[in-house]
């Protein structure tokens, strides 16, 4: 444990390293929230549309903002380059598991983006007005959801940039992975806008995870017994994925070429 | 029991066989080829705890490969790996905490933190004790005066102060192996000399070394034994003096006398040795088997036809050996002695 701690912690340290970055990375997400929700009032000025009125899109739009910030800034890039450029040799000779390694270092990072949420979500909610939060049971389901959205979220991404063991190239893995993930997970528009054949299969993907499920579960859109099979497809995709991956990992291992020192 | 031990070690590599230019490209989409190359070539190696080995090759030969096979890094295509008697796949984490790892070329420093909390983070890794670390850090700031770097981000070192700081990040836990694969690559002479002296104290506290290495000062006088490979297959396995004594048998006296001499009766009074005449008329080269003739006889028998002014005696290195070897020109694997 000693060991994962101090990963979690340098990573968290790292992170200190690029606050001007990330101050322009707060910009960025919060005009793009901004726009989000300009654009959603207009449309949801007059009547509502697929069950959804404005007050409830902006709380969709702000849940979907606090799941898509977790884990966002974690270092698939980092991981990429060192699979891709060799470095991992260096991992390989580290006395600890690669992928909970890895899972550490996510959780390290986990401060400074939950810092950004709050002030992301405490200046909307400042600006727009409160919000309601959901009653006693829907409410510590939601924080489930939440919870489970970080190894859920950490898989999928690391379980992509594994793909680096084969494509011998990130752009593409990761472009292809943000497409599919903003379409599947709600982020982009919740599922109950997609054709119904196409909002069932997302439903059941491990994207619904991502963000249609914490925020359905906080709008009250789904009642409690529902809101526990969603968290319970949530669970079931990370422990999945989890052993997956690590069957992935030992692929992969057996397709590295480090060439050069 | 061999420390390290590899049996027929195998790796090829398979690579993609595209034709020239965007239509070979193309066509590889369709009709993919690969062209299988063989990196390490049935390789057979064992060595003895507390040895230091060179490990040397020209570019391509297979060295690297070899370390990250001997290391778990890759996993062979053929052939096994034994580190202290465990398999590096499957007990990769107790063969971790046995071997030490550096990379000339790469860093295993965290580039945003202080070197000393890059040094830290890895003494948690692998679970050293705080007294321990202590006394380790110290003993590493002796030889690479590690003080001046620890408080300096990891992305903000020099070249040789990054090599140094890496030398103590391969070492912090205590490694009975220690590969160091081109650790002096890029260094300037000073921090050279710092970081041999770094090698040979290891080596005298008992840690088994493998150093790979194009530069062979690095080798001379820190290994005893000598390893070649050439195309992935061992050419040479031996000791390196041995080497030394068999190949390197010439040595070249440079005199400078009074007044020219003639040459014909340099050559009289030398038999058996070479003379020639170097860029001035008072200046001869004298080149001489050390097992036919001794640099002493071949002085006093100069001294004997006229007055010398200056003289000095050049010995081959290790690296004119090895260059022979590389170029074909002396062929080890016959004559020197094989383990």
């Amino acid at each position: 444990m000693r060991a994962y701690r101090a990963l979690a912690r340098a990573t968290a340290r790292s992170a200190l390293t690029y606050r001007l970055n990330l101050l322009l990375g707060l910009g960025t997400v919060f005009v793009q929230l901004v726009a989000l929700l300009a654009v959603w009032r207009v449309i949801l000025a007059q009547s509502s549309v697929n069950g959804f009125t404005w007050p409830q899109m902006r709380v969709y739009l702000l849940v979907a903002f606090a799941a898509g910030t977790v884990v966002s800034a974690f270092g698939d890039f980092r991981m990429a380059f060192r699979i891709l450029d060799g470095d991992v040799a260096l991992d390989l000779v580290k006395p600890v598991d690669y992928q909970k390694a890895r899972f550490a270092e996510t959780i390290g990072g986990l401060w400074i983006e939950v810092l950004l949420i709050g002030v992301v979500v405490g200046v909307t909610l400042a600006v727009t007005g409160g919000v309601r939060t959901p009653a006693g049971p829907a409410l510590a389901l939601f924080v489930v959801s939440m919870l489970l959205l970080v190894p859920l979220k950490f898989l999928i991404v690391y379980g992509s940039t594994l793909l680096c063991f084969w494509t011998q190239n990130f752009i593409g893995v990761q472009w292809a992975r943000l497409a599919v993930m903003n379409l599947l997970s709600g982020a982009l528009i919740p599922l109950a806008y997609l054709p119904g054949w196409l909002a069932t299969v997302a439903q059941w993907s491990p994207f619904a995870g991502l963000t249609s499920t914490p925020a359905l579960i906080f709008l009250g859109r789904v009642d409690v017994r529902h809101g526990l099979t969603l968290v319970a497809v949530q669970l079931g995709w990370v422990l999945l994925l989890w052993f997956g991956a690590r069957l992935m990992w030992r692929a992969g291992l057996r397709r590295l070429t480090v060439n050069g020192g | 029991m061999p420390i390290v031990e590899a049996r027929a070690l195998t790796k090829v590599f398979r690579r993609p066989d595209k034709g020239p230019g965007l239509a070979g490209s193309v066509k590889h989409l369709f009709a993919r080829r690969f062209q299988d190359k063989v990196a390490v070539d049935h390789i057979d190696l064992s060595i003895e705890a507390g040895e230091a080995v060179a490990y040397v090759g020209p570019n391509g030969a297979g060295k690297s490969t070899t370390v990250k096979l001997l290391s778990g890094i890759l996993v062979p295509t053929e052939g096994e790996v034994r580190i202290d008697g465990l398999h590096p796949q499957r007990d990769r984490m107790t063969v971790a905490h046995r071997i030490g790892v550096l990379f000339g070329q790469r860093t295993q420093l965290w580039w945003d933190l202080p070197v000393r909390e890059s040094l830290a983070v890895l003494r948690d890794l692998y679970g050293v004790d705080h007294a321990t670390y202590r006394k380790r850090l110290a003993r590493f700031d002796e030889v690479l005066e590690l003080g001046e770097i620890l408080p300096v981000i990891g992305r903000k070192l020099s070249l040789g102060q990054r090599m140094r700081a890496d030398l103590a990040a391969a070492l912090i836990h205590g490694p009975r192996v220690v590969y160091l694969d081109e650790p002096t690559i890029g260094l300037d002479l000073a921090v050279k000399d710092r970081v041999r002296e770094f090698f040979r104290s290891i080596r005298d506290e008992g840690t088994t070394v493998m150093l790979t290495s194009h530069d062979l000062a690095d080798i001379e006088g820190f290994c005893r034994r000598l390893v070649i490979i050439d195309e992935g297959r061992i050419i040479f396995d031996g000791d390196l003096e041995a080497v030394k004594d068999r190949f390197a048998r010439e040595r070249i006296l440079h005199v400078e006398t009074a007044r020219p001499v003639p040459l014909e009766t340099l050559r009289a009074s030398l038999p058996g040795a070479q003379v020639t005449v170097e860029e001035s008329e008072v200046r001869y080269a004298v080149r001489f088997d050390r097992f036919i003739m001794t640099a002493g006889q071949a002085v006093t028998a100069l001294a004997g036809l006229t007055d010398l002014v200056d003289f000095r005696v050049d010995e081959p290195s290790i690296e004119d050996v090895i260059r022979r070897v590389y170029s074909g020109e002396l062929v080890l694997d016959e004559t020197g002695p094989r383990r």
